[in-house]
């Protein structure tokens, strides 16, 4: 099976986010055993974000490691874990709630395809990028 | 008074006290109502406010990073050239992201202002600044104190100033500062913590002057716009707001100290602090909402329950003041006013000789007018919390809008006491 960055890579949605990895030089801790949960924003979710966002966060690595750790938590939770928990702790340290609603609901995040396996987690599609507080 | 026309919304009407003020924001509205009287007020005042914050926010991280823990610091406030030389992050050909079309370097009329002063003379620069012909430093201080003094408005900058790595970076720029100066390591040693308090204060000095680095060409960047009649309503200026305070979010907050040449990181860029976490918000919170009785305006009994017990129940900031004339010594308020006097634009002086009851009542009213243009920023704020952290407006879920409107009303909550002045601010004639 492939990792977690093989995915991403290999999928057409997630082309702003595998760019931030790279720049972030996360690639290679998400291809370290693990394992993580992943929720990874489509490129439709990092459009919605006013111009200059990603621009000023591409200039600034630990600003946008820290944007991107927050996607991230330890641990393979697949959604029937998740929806059995109020919150659970990112890697950046902040909380990522989970709505108790009909649908499957990260924070303010709708996901969008669920409890995608890879060798070393599982991911998460999300149709918004996650924001601390 | 123009109404925003609202968009459909699935939800009954509702019932909060400032039901009128939830519904515009849910329609993308601002706090503030939208007139073209208000339209003219804030942005004129944005510019007015632009000029002087250009000096606050290179003499702030002058202070952070030159003047140290000078023990006398006389002279902190005489600003060297390459300070007013040094390029705006988000102005001029070379911005990290260009948000103002000026220059980068100091603003023409700062620069004229500094050199001949309200007098209009050429004099020396000590004279200009004894005579307090100057532009008011104390104000911007007086917003560092209130965001030190508060602490623990939410982000890691705050907390971090209290960790071991943080006091071990402090110790280290201290000891180099006084290199040489036995009778200041000596006191050091005696009184160590006072240094590093000294040092957080410091470290607070350099977010503030972060902060207003970005702030400065966002509010010249809207007063051109609307020059231009590219920005024609109270929401689109709220607008610009929102997608810069996305834009920027992620600068990094941190502090960096000059000792003889080198610098030392009391706070490192790698820290990941964020312009918008560890400075824009506890800023809001701390200068907008909270600050502190000033004296001199009103004698407050602490006993008698007249000041809140908990810090976070402060209701002193620009959003509940009561303008005040200037005359009153040190009131920081007043001090503001006083330096955007300098720089209104013209449209403005002529709109307030309309309404004047004399010379000073200008002060009055453009305190007032300040007070209209901080409504619409933390409005912005609040849009902008709300786009961040909840949903769009017009999400076809209508237990998302629900969720969008119980963040309205619990802001709004807190501007419900009788000090707030938002009630006032709908109408024109709150002057």
């Amino acid at each position: 099976m492939a990792d977690i960055v093989d995915i991403a890579v290999g999928s057409e949605d997630f082309s702003t986010l595998v760019a931030a990895v790279q720049a972030a030089g996360l690639v290679e801790t998400l291809k370290s055993p693990g394992p993580f949960t992943v929720f990874a924003p489509t490129d439709a979710a990092f459009a919605q974000l006013p111009a200059g966002t990603i621009q000023t966060l591409l200039q600034n690595i630990p600003q946008l490691s820290r944007i991107l750790t927050f996607h991230v938590t330890p641990g393979k939770l697949t959604q029937a874990d998740l929806q059995a928990l109020d919150s659970v702790v990112s890697v950046e340290g902040s909380p990522i709630p989970i709505q108790k609603s009909e649908g499957f609901e990260v924070k303010n995040a709708t996901v969008v395809a669920a409890d995608i396996e890879a060798d070393n987690g599982i991911i998460h599609v999300l149709d918004r990028v996650l924001l601390m507080g | 008074m123009n109404a925003v026309t609202p968009t459909p919304t699935k939800l009954p009407p509702s019932q909060h006290e400032f039901a009128e003020i939830i519904h515009r924001l849910e329609a993308g509205g601002a706090m503030l109502p939208d007139t073209p009287e208000n339209l003219k007020q804030i942005i004129g005042i944005y510019k007015a406010y632009a000029v002087p914050m250009d000096f606050y926010w290179r003499n702030l991280l002058y202070i952070a990073e030159r003047v140290f823990l000078n023990p006398l610091p006389a002279f902190k406030y005489f600003l060297p050239q390459d300070y007013l030389d040094r390029h705006n992050h988000y102005a001029g050909e070379d911005a990290d992201l260009r948000i103002w079309r000026g220059e980068a370097t100091a603003h023409p009329e700062l620069l004229e202002f500094m050199e001949k002063g309200e007098v209009k003379r050429k004099l020396p620069k000590l004279l200009h600044h004894l005579w307090h012909d100057r532009i008011n430093m104390e104000f911007a201080e007086a917003c560092m104190r209130a965001m030190f003094w508060h602490r623990n408005m939410g982000g890691q900058f705050d907390p971090y100033l209290d960790t071991e790595e943080y006091v071990a970076n402090a110790d280290r720029a201290i000891k180099a500062y006084f290199k040489g100066n036995p009778v200041m390591l000596g006191l050091y040693k005696l009184f160590p913590d006072m240094f590093i308090e000294q040092v957080r204060q410091l470290s607070y000095y350099s977010n503030l002057g972060l902060f207003w680095e970005v702030m400065a060409p966002v509010f010249f960047e809207m007063s051109d716009l609307y020059d231009e009649g590219k920005i024609t309503t109270v929401p689109e200026a709220m607008s610009f707001l929102v997608n810069g305070i996305f834009a920027i979010a992620g600068r990094p907050i941190y502090h960096h100290v000059y000792i003889r040449g080198e610098c030392y990181e009391i706070i490192p860029k790698s820290k990941g602090f964020m312009w918008l976490y560890e400075a824009a918000l506890p800023y809001v919170e701390a200068v907008f909402y909270r600050t502190s009785p000033f004296r001199g305006t009103k004698s407050y009994n602490a006993q008698a329950k007249q000041v809140p017990e908990n810090q976070d129940d402060f209701h002193y900031g620009i959003l509940y003041a009561d303008v005040f004339p200037v005359g009153s010594a040190g009131i920081p308020p007043t001090l503001l006013m006083q330096d955007m006097l300098h720089f209104l634009p013209p449209y403005l002086v002529e709109y307030y000789q309309q309404y004047c009851r004399g010379g000073d009542d200008t002060l009055i009213q453009l305190g007032v007018t300040f007070q209209r243009s901080m409504y619409c920023v933390t409005s912005a704020v609040i849009q902008a919390l709300r786009q961040a952290l909840l949903y769009p407006l017009d999400d076809p879920n209508p237990e998302h809008l629900q969720a969008n409107r119980a963040f309205f009303e619990a802001q709004l909550n807190r501007l419900t006491r009788p000090e707030a002045r938002l009630r006032d601010i709908q109408s024109q004639d709150y002057r």
